[in-house]
C-alpha cells in the first residue's frame, strides 16, 4: 500500500465509507472518489479556520452570539397566581437572555400529567427543564431521561422530601421548605407563649412543595416545649373551598389560640376568617405564606400578624439564567443549590409590597424602576 | 353489518345473468366504501388528519419517544373509556371512576406492603375491589333507584375520601415486591398500549358480537321494550358499572407504575379529570351520551384525538393559560369537522 498523508487520512475517515470503498480511494482508483476525498480534506480545512475566528460581542451582552434556547417549565399547578411572578421572572431573563421558555405542567397536580409533559420536553428536544419536584418518586427516571439526552435539568419551587430530593437535577432554586416550616415553628411558638390549641391549614398534604412546611413548623413547636397542641387540617386545592373549610374549622373550635396556613390560598382564607369573627380582638394569633393581595392587605389591616415570603420571581428568573450558562459554558458553570429565602413580611415592612404594584409580586405586568429610599432594615 | 349484507345481496342480484352490466367497483373502491361506512371512519380521519399536522409542524412528533408519549396519555383513558362506552351505552354514567383509578394503586400496595400478598393477587385484589365499587353503584343505581349520575357524585366523593384517609394523603412508594411486575403493567414503553389494545379489541367484540352486547344498547335504546321483551335490563347495568371500575382501577395501577409513584392527586385534585377524559374520549368517538349506542374502537381513537392535541400542542412550545384557548378550539374544529365528515357520509352512502 502506498504511503498516505495523516491529513488525507483524517479527511477520508470522515467521509464514513465502508472498508472496500475506503481502500479503493486511499488506493487513488476512481475519480469520483478522488474528488470526494478532495472535497472532504476542503471542508476539514475550512472547519479549522472557522474555529479560529470565534469572536465575542454578537450575542446578548458580549456573549457570543447563541442560539434562541427555548427552556421548559413543568409545573403542578399551571394556573395558580402564586407563580405568576415566576412565569414573569423567566420571561425577563429570557428577554436580557434572547431565549425562551415554555410554561407547562398539570392544573391540577396530577404527577401522571406532569410526567407526560416532561416527556413531551423531552422528546422535542428541549435546551433546559425546569420542573417542580412535588413528588419524591415519579420524577426519578424522567429527570434521568432528560439527562441521558444531554439536557440539563434543574428543579424548582418544590425538591422532593426533607433529605431526599427524589432526582439528580443538577441544582434546586427555591426556598429550602423544611427550614421556611421550622422559620414557621419557632415564630408561632414566640407569638404563644403560653400555649393552647393552634392550627396549621395545608392546601393538599402530601404535596411536596409545601408538606415539608407543616412537618418543619410541627417539629419546631415541639422543640420549643411549649404547651402548644399543633393540628393539621387539608383545607383543599381551590380557593373558594380552602375559605369554607377554615370558616367552618373556626365555627366549630371556639377555643383556638393560633391559625397557620402553609399555601398561599389558605393564608389568605385565614385572613378573611380572622376578619369576619374579629378574632384578634380575642387575642388570636394568625401567618401563613405567600404574598397574594389579599394577604398582604390583612396583614396592612392587622388581621394576620405574619406572612414569609419566598420570592417566586427569583424561582423564574434564576432558572433561567442558570440553564443558559449552563449551555453557554458548555457545562462548565454548574449551577448551584440556590435558596431563594425566607423573609417574614410583617405590619411594619409590608407598605413597600402594598403602594407598589409590580412584575416582581405578580400584581403588575407593567415593566417599571421601582425607586427606594433610606436605609435598609437589618438585624 | 347488516347494510353491508343488503349491500352485497343487492350487488348480487345486479349482477345475475340477463340484467344490463353495470360498472363494477375496483377492490380500492370497495374497500374504501367498507371503511366509509363504519361510524368510526370520522374519527380515524380526524386523528390521522391531526397527526399529519403536528408532525409537518415538529418532526419529533412522530419520533419513537414521542409515539411511547403518545400511546401513554392514550391508552389509560381508553381502557377505562372501553368500559364507559358500554355503561353509556346501556343509559347510565359512572363519576367515580376516576377516584377509584385514584385508589387502586393504593389498594394494591396496602395489600402488598401491610399484609404480604403476592403482587399479581393484589393487582388482580385492587381490580376486584374496583368491580365491588361498580356492584355497590349499580346496587344503588338500579335497586334503590337513585340516578346514576348522583349515585356515582356520591361515590366518587366518598372513594377519594376513602383513599385521602387511608393514605393520609401521602405519595407511596412502589412496593419492593412489585418491582419484578412492573414491566408487565405499564413501566415497559407499549405495555400499557398492548393492553389498551386487548381491552378495547375484547370489549369491542362484546359489544357488537355477544349477547351481552345485544342486551346492552338494547337496554339503553329502549328500556321499556327490552324488559318486556324479557332482557334483565338491571343485570345489564349492573354488570357494566362493574366492568367500567374494574376497568379505572387497572388503569390506575398502570399508570401508578408507569410513574413509578403512588399519588393521591393522581387522577387530579377532585379525583374526576380521568373520568372526564373517557367520557370525552367515548363521546368524541361518536357514543350517544343518551344511551342506545356507541362504539368502543370509536372510543380509542377519541382518546387517541385528545392525547394527540395535549401532546402535540405541548410539543410545540404552547404555555399552560393560552394552551387551554387552543386545546378547546380544536376540539370544537375536530368535532365539527367530524360531523361534517358524518353527514358526508350518511349522504354518500346508498
Amino acid at each position: 500500500m502506498k504511503k498516505i498523508d495523516p491529513q488525507v487520512e483524517e479527511a477520508v475517515e470522515t467521509l464514513s465509507l465502508n472498508g472496500l470503498a475506503r481502500r479503493r480511494l486511499l488506493s487513488g482508483a476512481g475519480m469520483l472518489s478522488a474528488s470526494a476525498a478532495a472535497a472532504a480534506l476542503l471542508s476539514a480545512c475550512s472547519a479549522d479556520n472557522k474555529s479560529d475566528s470565534n469572536k465575542s460581542g454578537n450575542g446578548v451582552g458580549d456573549f457570543p452570539e447563541t442560539p434562541k434556547w427555548k427552556f421548559v417549565f413543568v409545573n403542578h399547578v399551571t394556573t395558580n397566581p402564586f407563580f405568576t411572578p415566576t412565569q414573569y421572572g423567566a420571561a425577563d431573563a429570557c428577554a436580557l437572555l434572547a431565549a425562551s421558555y415554555q410554561w407547562t405542567g398539570s392544573k391540577d397536580s396530577s404527577v401522571p400529567e406532569m410526567v407526560s409533559a416532561m416527556s413531551s420536553a423531552v422528546s422535542a428536544k428541549a435546551d433546559g427543564i425546569a420542573i417542580a419536584v412535588v413528588d419524591k418518586n415519579a420524577f426519578t427516571s424522567p429527570v434521568d431521561k432528560a439527562l441521558n439526552a444531554g439536557i440539563p435539568t434543574i428543579s424548582y419551587n418544590a425538591d422532593g422530601a426533607k433529605g431526599d430530593p427524589g432526582t439528580s437535577r443538577l441544582c434546586y432554586v427555591g426556598q429550602d421548605l423544611y427550614q421556611s416550616g421550622v422559620e414557621l415553628g419557632r415564630r408561632i411558638a414566640s407569638l404563644m407563649p403560653s400555649g393552647g390549641d393552634a392550627v396549621g391549614f395545608i392546601a393538599t398534604p402530601g404535596a411536596l412543595n409545601i408538606q415539608p412546611r407543616i412537618d418543619g413548623a410541627t417539629d419546631a413547636i415541639k422543640a420549643s416545649g411549649k404547651s402548644i397542641n399543633f393540628k393539621s387540617v387539608a383545607s383543599g386545592a381551590e380557593l373558594p373551598q380552602e375559605l369554607s373549610t377554615i370558616d367552618a374549622y373556626v365555627s366549630g373550635h371556639k377555643d383556638l389560640k393560633g391559625l397557620f396556613a402553609v399555601d398561599a390560598g389558605s393564608t389568605e382564607s385565614v385572613g378573611k376568617v380572622v376578619k369576619k369573627y374579629g378574632l384578634k380582638k380575642k387575642g388570636v394569633v394568625a401567618g401563613g405564606f405567600d404574598l397574594n393581595p389579599n394577604t398582604l392587605t390583612a396583614i396592612k389591616a392587622g388581621d394576620l400578624d405574619f406572612t414569609i415570603d419566598q420570592q417566586p420571581y427569583l424561582q423564574g428568573f434564576l432558572s433561567v439564567l442558570y440553564l443558559w450558562l449552563y449551555k453557554l459554558s458548555g457545562g462548565l458553570v454548574i449551577p448551584s443549590v440556590t435558596d431563594t429565602g425566607l423573609l417574614f413580611v410583617t405590619k411594619d415592612n409590608v407598605d413597600p409590597y402594598l403602594q407598589t404594584k409590580t412584575r416582581f409580586e405578580g400584581s403588575s405586568t407593567k415593566q417599571q424602576l421601582v425607586k427606594r429610599s433610606g436605609p435598609i432594615a437589618h438585624a | 353489518m347488516s347494510e353491508r349484507a343488503v349491500q352485497d345481496a343487492i350487488d348480487g342480484k345486479t349482477t345475475t345473468a340477463g340484467t344490463p352490466p353495470v360498472r363494477r367497483h375496483g377492490p380500492l373502491r370497495l374497500a374504501f366504501e367498507a371503511f366509509v361506512v363504519r361510524r368510526e371512519a370520522t374519527i380515524f380521519i380526524v386523528a390521522v388528519a391531526l397527526l399529519l399536522y403536528f408532525w409537518s409542524n415538529n418532526s419529533d412528533f412522530l419520533a419513537r419517544n414521542n409515539l411511547v408519549n403518545l400511546s401513554q396519555q392514550t391508552a389509560p383513558y381508553a381502557i377505562i373509556a372501553a368500559g364507559m362506552v358500554l355503561l353509556l351505552v346501556s343509559g347510565e354514567i359512572d363519576l367515580s371512576v376516576g377516584a377509584v383509578f385514584a385508589l387502586s394503586p393504593f389498594l394494591m400496595h396496602y395489600m402488598i406492603d401491610y399484609y404480604g400478598t403476592y403482587p399479581i393477587v393484589a393487582i388482580i385484589g385492587s381490580i376486584l375491589a374496583g368491580a365491588v365499587i361498580g356492584l355497590v353503584n349499580g346496587f344503588v343505581v338500579v335497586v334503590l333507584k337513585v340516578p346514576s349520575f348522583v349515585a356515582t357524585l356520591g361515590m366518587l366523593f366518598l372513594i377519594l375520601g376513602i383513599m385521602l384517609t387511608t393514605s393520609h394523603a401521602y405519595p407511596a412508594q412502589i412496593p419492593e415486591a412489585a418491582h419484578g411486575v412492573r414491566g408487565w403493567f405499564g413501566q415497559s414503553d407499549w405495555s400499557e398500549l398492548i393492553w389498551c389494545l386487548i381491552i378495547v379489541a375484547y370489549f369491542h367484540v362484546v359489544l357488537t358480537r355477544s349477547r351481552w352486547g345485544l342486551y346492552t344498547i338494547a337496554t339503553g335504546g329502549n328500556p321499556l321494550g327490552a324488559s318486556e321483551a324479557g332482557i334483565r335490563t338491571g343485570r345489564i347495568k349492573f354488570g357494566n358499572f362493574m366492568v367500567t371500575s374494574a376497568l379505572g382501577a387497572f388503569a390506575g395501577i398502570l399508570e401508578a407504575f408507569r410513574v413509578d409513584s403512588i399519588d393521591p392527586t393522581s387522577a387530579g385534585a377532585d379525583g374526576a379529570s380521568p373520568m372526564f377524559t373517557a367520557v370525552s374520549a367515548a363521546v368524541i368517538g361518536g357514543t350517544a351520551l343518551a344511551g342506545g349506542s356507541g362504539t368502543v374502537v370509536g372510543a380509542l381513537l377519541g382518546a387517541l384525538v385528545l392525547a394527540e392535541l395535549r401532546n402535540g400542542f405541548n410539543l410545540i412550545g404552547i404555555n399552560a393559560n393560552p394552551f387551554n384557548i387552543i386545546l378547546g378550539a380544536a376540539i370544537i374544529l375536530s368535532m365539527v369537522l367530524n360531523v361534517y365528515l358524518t353527514r358526508l357520509r350518511r349522504a354518500g352512502r346508498r
